[in-house]
């Protein structure tokens, strides 16, 4: 490393409303070294991505580019200054042939467009790669593995010297990372810098010549790869300050509500088992895309399982739609409750009534809105909803108080077995509090839980068992009282069980 | 057969299909109608198909988008009068010059659609809906509701649509016809061999690929719009040589023809896919029913109802027929060269 940094990026900050992303985070890519940015979900990692390739513009910080500071504005420039990026879902067009996808960056150079000579050029490109594809296919349905080749020979085509993969791997099979690490190898040694970004451990010790961990928006640590193990990697990403956070109590565990046994959805996830108690909560924990939501929709009925038995009140029963699991007591509370969980326009009262109108009606079949604003009011006592007016849109309340009224839409359906997804997700600290107390209270009364959270510390804090998935598979249950961060972590990223599946 | 799937693009195969149902429909019609393989009914269904195509293929940079643009009826009835107009006060203006200036007024509402739909980040629909309804009314004002007479024109657009190109026996190719032809022949190399039409499928393929790839969509979504105007401006043009007099409702409902020539075509309404010879063919395939249908002497109302019918049908075995096959078609696999061939790369 005797070379002078190509690309710096000083004291970045970056903010999106409450929520801070990027606080004043630095880091230095080398030309000729991989460097493996590491950190939980929600570390600032895609943030930081997003700046560097001019999507994103930094709040505050500056970004060196062979020590000369530049601004990015868009992804032309970034592209200019030869940074491109390779997204962890592959971003190609599928209304386009292959040679084009390659190309369309480029095409700026020529206004014409010379077929012959595009798939030529798209061919000796892909042998480069040591692939061969069809340059004249559409992109429409190729495999993943294929469609990362094009955004790999995409980023190549383009002189790229600053090039960021952003979990290239994940939909990789070993055979296919071991091609791509050939690849990597390659371009290392032709002067490219890459910032490799991944959660599986044993791949960044594998490849990378220094490694970078953020945590909660902030820089933690850099190290030659030689100085870093495993356990300091993980206790670097999770060393998050655990705080006031709520405990739950415990609670009588009742019947068995639900029993699942080698479910699975392919290619989502497969043989997930386990057994979920009346008032217990279950903790499901994992990375984004370990398939914890598939699991939630499947038993929501949205995206039914393909295999495997659920046993529900000692009934063994297939859910196929969300209407069903509403009537049998299941409901879920999605991850985007703006998107799926309200209705934005439409009043608070008329949000709680809608899962259960039909119990408002009279008898020519008119909502009656007194019974509605009845409903309403019970639910923003009980919750503590805090809004001037029952009327007013639900787009208008808080983060908080917007879960607040998707809890007492699905409460007030009496169900059985709440689903809840990343429950405290982007809502302020007293709030998240007051979910915690509610989902106690819940389990107090009897309610079966399964909680989706991304949230380490309220994973711990509010779950009896914990379940951890990774890649759509199920790592194991842990009882409350033997996890810890690391254990989560280390299972969460397969750290101990991926040597032995790699065998 | 893997030769066939790769050398012939899912497109084609469409496109095969388009002749092979305009064929049929022909054929049915020559069935009930007398006389219909004639000359006379050829002449009438082209001078049609000459303006609903000039107008879609104009339409179907926009539709790639992911965009539609139903202002264009009231583009064409606004520059067929103001043309008109202008013409009947200096009858020396060159063709040339006219046609200029009815394509420019035509860019000119094209581009305000355009800014306001990639600038203003309105929906097309509701920006177009709104520019139709403005457009028209700009006309009913400019006009003070007087219309504009044959006799007023100069001789030459009055003999324009009878202008013969070329000649086979008694069927001729007239110049509205070839005007539209040349038309598309452009469009259909802009589409596939410039980057900007390149461009364009991509938007409308990918929008997020699109930013991220560093295309400036909303520079190309304007431009799409104002040459979607100015084809719309030159078919104003075009619609007051077939027509002679024009009203304040001229080309009233022209766009939903449009549109529907465009559909049909196979152009896909949510951008991406579809090429100007499929437009093209759409257009042939709704003139030829639409003027067919006149010919039946079928009420008018039946004749939209029909119409419309035919379009769902024709829509409807389209995306079967392509969902089918689409997944068979364009399979492709990832091969792995040697070992020791990529050790060298």
């Amino acid at each position: 490393m005797t070379a002078d940094p190509f690309l710096e990026i000083r004291n970045v900050s970056k903010q999106f409303g409450a929520t801070k992303a990027l606080e004043s985070v630095s880091l230095t890519l080398y030309p000729g070294e991989v460097h493996a940015l590491l950190g939980e979900n929600g570390a600032g990692k895609s943030t930081l991505i997003k700046i560097m390739t001019g999507i994103y513009q930094p709040d505050s910080g500056e970004i060196l580019l062979q020590g000369r500071p530049i601004s990015l504005h868009n992804s032309a420039q970034a592209q200019n200054h030869g940074i491109a990026a390779i997204y962890q879902e592959p971003l190609v067009f599928p209304d386009l042939n292959i040679a084009e996808n390659i190309f369309i960056s480029h095409q700026r150079r020529n206004p014409m467009v010379r077929w012959g000579k595009l798939y030529r050029d798209a061919e000796k490109v892909l042998a480069q790669l040591g692939v061969a594809l069809d340059v004249r296919a559409l992109a429409r349905g190729l495999p993943l593995a294929a469609q990362q080749t094009v955004e790999i020979a995409k980023a190549i085509s383009m002189d790229v010297r600053v090039l960021i993969m952003d979990e290239p791997t994940a939909s990789l099979s070993i055979h296919e990372v071991k091609h791509l690490f050939g690849l990597v190898r390659n371009l290392r040694k032709a002067g490219v810098a890459i910032l490799f970004i991944s959660h599986r451990l044993d791949e960044v010790f594998e490849i990378a010549d220094r490694v970078t961990v953020f945590r909660d928006g902030q820089f933690i640590s850099t190290a030659p790869v030689a100085e870093v193990t495993p356990e300091r990697a993980i206790q670097d990403m999770v060393g998050r300050e655990i705080g006031d956070i709520f405990v739950k109590e415990p609670s009588p565990r009742g019947d068995v509500v639900l029993s699942v046994k080698d479910l699975s959805r392919e290619p989502r996830f497969r043989n997930i088992n386990f057994e979920l108690h009346a008032g217990e909560v279950l903790g499901l924990a994992g990375l984004v895309g370990a398939g914890r939501t598939d699991v939630a929709l499947a038993l929501f009925g949205i995206a039914p399982a393909q295999n495997g038995h659920i046993t529900y009140l000692g009934k063994e029963v297939r859910l196929h739609s969300p209407k069903q699991a509403t009537q049998m007591g299941i409901v879920y509370v999605p991850e985007d409750r703006r998107q799926h969980g309200l209705v934005l326009p439409m009043s608070l009262t008329a949000n709680i009534s809608l899962p259960s109108v039909k119990n408002y009606r009279n008898q020519v079949g008119m909502v009656q809105h007194d019974k509605e604003q009845t409903t309403a009011e019970h639910y923003r006592q009980q919750l503590t909803i805090r809004t001037s007016s029952l009327s007013m849109p639900a787009g208008k309340l808080s983060g908080g108080n917007q879960q607040k009224v998707v809890l007492s839409k699905w409460l007030n359906t009496n169900p059985r077995l709440l689903i809840l997804d990343e429950p405290t997700r982007g809502i302020d600290v007293g709030a998240k509090q007051e979910v915690h107390r509610l989902i106690n209270n819940l389990a107090q009364q009897g309610m079966a839980i399964l909680m989706i959270s991304s949230d380490l510390p309220e994973v711990l804090a509010m779950s009896d068992r914990i379940l951890v998935m990774r890649e759509g598979q199920q790592m194991g249950i842990f009882e409350r009282h033997e996890a810890t961060q690391e254990t989560i972590m280390a299972a969460a990223i397969g750290q101990t069980l991926e040597r032995a599946a790699n065998e | 057969m893997n030769k066939i799937r790769r050398w012939v693009p899912l497109q084609r195969l469409r496109e095969f299909s388009l002749v092979i149902i305009l064929i049929i429909v022909v054929l049915i019609f020559g069935n009930q109608i007398d006389n219909y393989y004639t000359p006379r009914t050829f002449n009438r269904i082209s001078s049609t198909v000459a303006l609903i195509t000039l107008v879609a293929v104009g339409q179907t940079l926009v539709v790639l988008t992911r965009n539609v643009d139903l202002s264009v009826g009231s583009v064409v009835g606004f520059t067929a009068y103001y043309v008109g107009r202008y013409v009947s006060k200096n009858e020396d203006i060159s063709p040339v010059m006219l046609a200029a200036l009815a394509m420019s007024i035509g860019a000119g509402m094209g581009l305000i659609n355009g800014l306001l739909v990639a600038y203003g980040r309105i929906p097309a629909i509701v920006v177009t809906l709104g520019t139709m309804a403005i457009y028209r009314g700009v006309l009913v004002e400019y006009s003070d509701s007087k219309s504009v007479a044959t006799r007023q024109l100069p001789d030459w657009i009055k003999e324009l649509p009878q202008e013969s190109i070329l000649k086979y026996g008694e069927y001729e190719l007239r110049a509205l016809p070839a005007i539209a032809l040349v038309a598309a022949i452009i469009f259909f190399f802009l589409l596939l061999y410039t980057s900007f039409g390149r461009r364009l499928y991509a938007i409308g393929s990918s929008p997020e690929a699109a930013n991220l790839a560093g295309i400036r969509a909303p520079r190309m979504v304007t431009l799409a719009f104002t040459l979607c105007g100015a084809m719309a401006g030159l078919g104003g043009m075009l619609y007051l040589a077939r027509f002679g007099t024009i009203t304040v409702d001229a080309a009233r409902g022209m766009e939903l023809q449009v549109v529907a020539a465009v559909v049909v075509g196979g152009v896909n309404i949510l951008g991406g896919s579809g090429t100007v010879l499929g437009a093209m063919l759409g257009a042939i395939l709704i003139g030829t029913i639409e003027q067919s249908l006149i010919r039946m002497n079928i009420n008018e109302f039946w004749k939209d109802a029909l119409l419309g019918l035919c379009i769902i049908i024709a829509v409807s075995v389209d995306r079967i027929l392509i969902n089918q096959l689409t997944p068979w078609w364009s399979r492709t696999e990832l091969q792995r060269m040697p070992e020791e061939h990529h050790a060298a790369a």
